[in-house]
């Protein structure tokens, strides 16, 4: 697999994943490790909240959102990890047998002054359902190597 | 039960004691971040993280339930918009013991929904030693306590 370096990505750049369903399982069984509230894990208690029904914690969305990043791009990117990111909103309620893509495209682009080994690779990142509805945006913030001389 | 009018400016909330385990941080990132020095302990140590580290957003995770656990739970929490910003200052280690400390940054009232307002906290994931790992500036939306509304609109 060809490495992609900091040189190889430019502003503008748009990469869009495959799809993962979420199940009502899944769901339950983060919550109960990460996210106990009635909404997250139980369905009656849900049904009466202002949700309407079971909906999955926001973390594990992020969380999804991750693997799918990891699954399309980070991969065969020389990639140094992530300081952290900017600007989440979870816009929409994720609901058993969602199933969730990405759309991300590259807003900029800078050498670390500190580190030349290095470059800062910003995204602004929207996870959609399978009815094209944007159920969560960020702007990610990646850290990638140089290409070596 | 906790309301939007408990959450005060200035606020400060200290808890946790979440042991980061070896086995959950592998179990975590093999579902969610596959990345080897997330999942392999052999290939984690050529790495430059020099050994098994926790997947950053099973940190925010655990952080998650470090305040459900210690002020959600009883609260009449309806969710979160967002968070403003994040950063992972530090890894996180098996081994470790996470602690979080929260602040109430702000908090205002929409006029579109009555019964509820937003509360912009600060939250520090730090470890047994008190070293910062991670930093997150967020917001909760809170029901607004009845009686108080109640009292305001018959003003």
């Amino acid at each position: 697999m060809t490495k992609i370096y900091f040189e190889d990505i430019a502003v503008g750049d748009e990469t869009t994943s495959h799809s993962r369903t979420v199940t009502k399982e899944e769901i339950i069984d983060f919550a109960r490790k990460y996210d106990p509230q009635p909404f997250h894990l139980d369905e009656e208690a849900a049904k009466k909240s202002i949700y309407g029904g079971l909906i999955a914690s926001g973390w594990h969305t992020g969380s999804n959102l991750m693997r799918l990043l990891v699954d399309n791009m980070t991969n065969n990117r020389a990639g140094l990890g992530s300081p952290g990111f900017d600007d989440l909103r979870w816009i929409r309620p994720v609901r058993p047998g969602d199933s969730l893509y990405y759309k991300s495209t590259v807003i900029e682009t800078r050498r670390s002054e500190s580190r030349p080994d290095m470059g800062i690779v910003r995204a602004d990142v929207k996870l959609y359902n399978q009815n094209d509805d944007v159920v969560l945006s960020m702007k990610s913030i990646g850290m990638v190597k140089t290409r070596p001389e | 039960m906790r309301y939007w009018e408990d959450f005060t400016v200035g606020m400060v909330m200290e808890f946790g004691g979440y042991e980061v385990t070896e086995e959950e941080v592998i179990e975590f990132a093999t579902e969610f971040d596959p990345q080897s020095f997330h999942i392999d302990k052999e290939a984690a140590k050529e790495h430059f993280f020099g050994g098994l580290i926790a997947s950053g957003w099973h940190t925010g995770s655990m952080c998650m339930r470090m305040m459900v656990d210690n002020y959600l739970i009883d609260s009449a929490s309806m969710g979160s918009p967002g968070i403003e910003q994040l950063r992972w200052k530090q890894p996180v280690r098996p081994g470790e013991t996470l602690y979080v400390k929260a602040e109430v940054l702000d908090r205002s009232l929409p006029k579109s929904r009555p019964e509820l307002g937003f509360v912009k906290f600060s939250h520090t994931v730090l470890n047994q030693k008190g070293d910062t790992k991670m930093t997150m500036i967020s917001s909760g939306m809170f029901l607004r306590n009845p009686e108080n509304s109640a009292t305001e609109a018959s003003q």
